[in-house]
């Protein structure tokens, strides 16, 4: 079994989702449920369910090493065959290249604090990259405010072409009807969060719908999954998790765990428009995740989306997320474990079918056992810069170096 | 460094446990216009005295609120910031319209493009019954970046006229140390007196409905006293009349 690696930190880039955690118990369930995920993650086919499971519950998938191999499975995404790096030409003729750009330049936060400028401006540089390829593959899909606060998430965990394949998926099902030209399927979604709150707390429901609050507090929870509001990034890697694993209603069954979490502070504000929005859609940052996670999961179970849209207001509307859940899901059944899929790339070989990249030495080096690319690391680094324009390469090189502390997953998707 | 913390982030006076005395009157103002035209950063200046090294951009809506003292009188000065994108507009910001008491367009002297989206945000104005009783004005925000202009004052203004509002022209970054210290055409107006003239206008009208029951929460910190902020229909231009609305 692979012990998680503790790896020295100068950028201060700490993404693992570990809390500070009370030792006790000398944290057993968590070595358990590293071995579970392992196990799941080596049979063949991949054991989704447990993957899915282990996701959902107490702690998430733990590490961030966990996360990169799950999340991709999560998602039947295949790491092998992923999408080469985005050509300059990606920038061009976009419609939505201007609103990418204002909005991924002043999204300094979503990086880690200690992180210098240039290796942030770099990171900035590949998310403009990623979105733009990601919505140029498909023209059906709209780019909202909001959406660069997913991509981040992705980006930072998982590097660049792993961002793509798996921004892609999740664009196309989770995150689709974010992503229509209006706004209106969002808005129905944001209509199963009243009903919600009115299956478990009648009272609240009611008070909030004489302040007319509206659900546009929740409206960046919903469409970010909580990364647009959340500081702590551990937070939001923990419910990604959850999400990905999770039905595309779910961040609403989150959000009404929420408000019901807050129903005493909510009751006692003010019975107004502004005095509950302002309360509401303030998030505190200590928040009890684990539990709310649970609470979630129990509405959902409760209440399903089935039976909510039962009524009224939510019958008409069809949601593309919710239809194609299902197909989806079974998609994700029949995925080989890494270390055949890997093997299976290796077998095509140099025939360089989809990785007609335009570093083909590299790629074919990329490709080879982890364990290697660790021990030559930097060899690897200072090759990928020598195939890069000379002004980008030094800032390229600090990020390359950012990389190998993250881990050996975060290099293989630099170049 | 002052910092947006997020776009559902509000001017951290309001946490402060003050409460206001009773019937607070509330002139709710609404920002609106292309997305990086500066609302946030606008909004923040007024509300929070200084111009944050961060925004994000805004999901939905924002509010951000101010106490201020208008000839003695205390009064809530709540401003409502928008998503720029516009499929924001359509479906989700309408509801936050309701009972605006003025609104505020917003350019960016640098971006001839968001100069032309006026019309279209004009009409969004006029679609959500904002009509001829709300006091609207423009403001051509980014003037400290002098070397990038696009939007000259004279066709701002010629635009303003067209549309019965007076304008202003500022800078959220750098709202001071502009022109020669007078306000006038050509220099940058103060973000403070911008909002004070604003409510000065709502407080010269016919008293608001709307006001804040006794004992309601929340009390900014920063109170802040103006006397007559600035004649505001001295030379013309500046009318407050709403009649293309
Ligand atoms: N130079 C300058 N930049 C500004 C000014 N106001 C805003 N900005 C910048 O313009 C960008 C967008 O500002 P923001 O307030 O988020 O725009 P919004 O989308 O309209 O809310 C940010 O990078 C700000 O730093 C200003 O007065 N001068
Ligand atoms: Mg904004």
């Amino acid at each position: 079994m692979t012990k998680p690696k503790r790896r020295k930190n100068n950028a201060g880039v700490r993404v693992n989702g570990n809390g500070p955690s009370v030792t006790r118990e000398p944290d057993s369930w968590k070595k358990q449920k590293l071995a579970e995920i392992h196990q799941a993650l080596n049979s063949d086919p991949v054991d989704i369910e447990t993957l899915r499971r282990a996701a959902a519950s107490k702690g998430g998938l733990l590490i961030d090493e966990l996360r990169r191999k799950v999340w991709p499975k999560l998602l039947n995404v295949n790491v092998y065959d992923l999408p080469h790096k985005p050509g300059r030409d990606v920038r061009e003729n976009h419609k939505d290249y201007n609103q990418v750009l204002l909005d991924v330049r002043r999204s300094m936060k979503r990086f880690p604090k200690g992180m210098p400028a240039t290796e942030r401006a770099v990171l900035q540089e590949q998310l403009i990259d990623i979105i733009l390829e990601v919505l140029k593959h498909s023209p059906q899909l709209h780019y909202y405010q909001g959406y660069h606060d997913v991509a981040v998430t992705l980006l930072l965990l998982v590097g660049e072409r792993r961002a793509i394949a798996m921004l892609h998926t999740l664009s196309n099902h989770h995150l689709r009807d974010f992503m229509d030209p209006t706004m209106d399927s969002t808005k129905h979604i944001l209509n199963y969060l009243m009903p919600i709150i009115e299956q478990v707390d009648t009272e609240l429901h009611d008070f909030m719908i004489r302040a007319e609050v509206g659900t546009i507090f929740a409206l960046s929870w919903l469409i970010t999954w909580y990364g647009h509001v959340l500081s702590e990034f551990r937070h939001t890697l923990r419910l990604y998790d959850f999400f990905l694993a999770s039905h595309p209603l779910m961040p609403i069954y989150l959000a009404a765990a929420i408000v019901l979490h807050r129903e005493k502070e909510v009751k006692r504000t003010e019975c107004d428009m502004a005095m509950v929005h302002h309360l509401l859609s303030r998030i505190p940052q200590d928040l009890p995740y684990e539990l709310l996670i649970g609470r979630s999961q129990a509405l959902f179970d409760q209440y399903p989306p089935s039976l909510l849209a039962k009524r009224a207001a939510l019958q008409s509307h069809k949601s593309l997320s919710i239809s194609t859940f299902q197909s989806f899901q079974l998609s994700t059944l029949h995925q080989r474990p890494d270390s055949v899929l890997q093997r299976l790339t290796k077998a095509r070989g140099s025939s360089a079918s989809r990785h007609d990249h335009r570093h083909p030495g590299l790629e074919a080096a990329l490709s080879r056992d982890r364990g290697l690319l660790l021990g030559q690391g930097n060899r690897m680094v200072k090759m990928a810069v020598w195939g890069l324009s000379a002004t980008l390469g030094a800032a390229v090189f600090a990020v390359a170096q950012t990389a190998m502390d993250w881990g050996p997953e975060m290099l293989f998707q630099l170049f | 460094m002052a910092e947006v913390e997020s776009s559902v982030e509000f001017s951290s006076s309001l946490t402060s446990s003050t409460l206001p005395p009773p019937r607070t009157r509330i002139f709710k103002i609404i920002v609106i216009g292309d997305s990086g035209v500066g609302k946030t950063c606008l909004t923040y200046r007024f509300c929070a005295g200084k111009f944050p090294e961060k925004t994000e951009a805004t999901i939905g809506v924002d509010f951000r609120e101010r106490l201020v003292e208008i000839d003695g009188e205390k009064i809530k000065i709540q401003l409502w910031d928008t998503a720029g994108q516009e499929r924001f507009r359509k479906s989700m910001v309408q509801h936050y319209y309701r009972n605006v008491h003025a609104v505020v367009f917003v350019y960016d002297v640098t971006s001839a493009a968001s100069f032309r989206s006026l019309p279209a945000w004009i009409e969004e104005c006029k679609q959500h019954a904002l009509g001829t009783e709300v006091p609207r004005i423009l403001v051509g925000n980014k003037c400290d970046l002098q070397d990038s202009i696009q939007v000259g004052t004279d066709v701002a203004q010629q635009f303003a006229d067209a549309h019965s509002m007076p304008l202003f022209e500022t800078s959220a970054k750098n709202p001071t140390n502009q022109g020669d210290g007078s306000y006038g055409r050509g220099n940058s107006d103060h973000v403070e007196a911008i909002f004070m003239t604003v409510a000065h206008k709502l407080k010269s009208q016919k008293p608001l409905v709307l006001s804040q029951p006794p004992g309601g929460p929340g009390g900014p910190g920063g109170t802040v006293t103006l006397g007559r902020a600035r004649d505001d229909g001295g030379d013309g231009a500046r009318s407050w009349g709403c009649s293309s609305c």
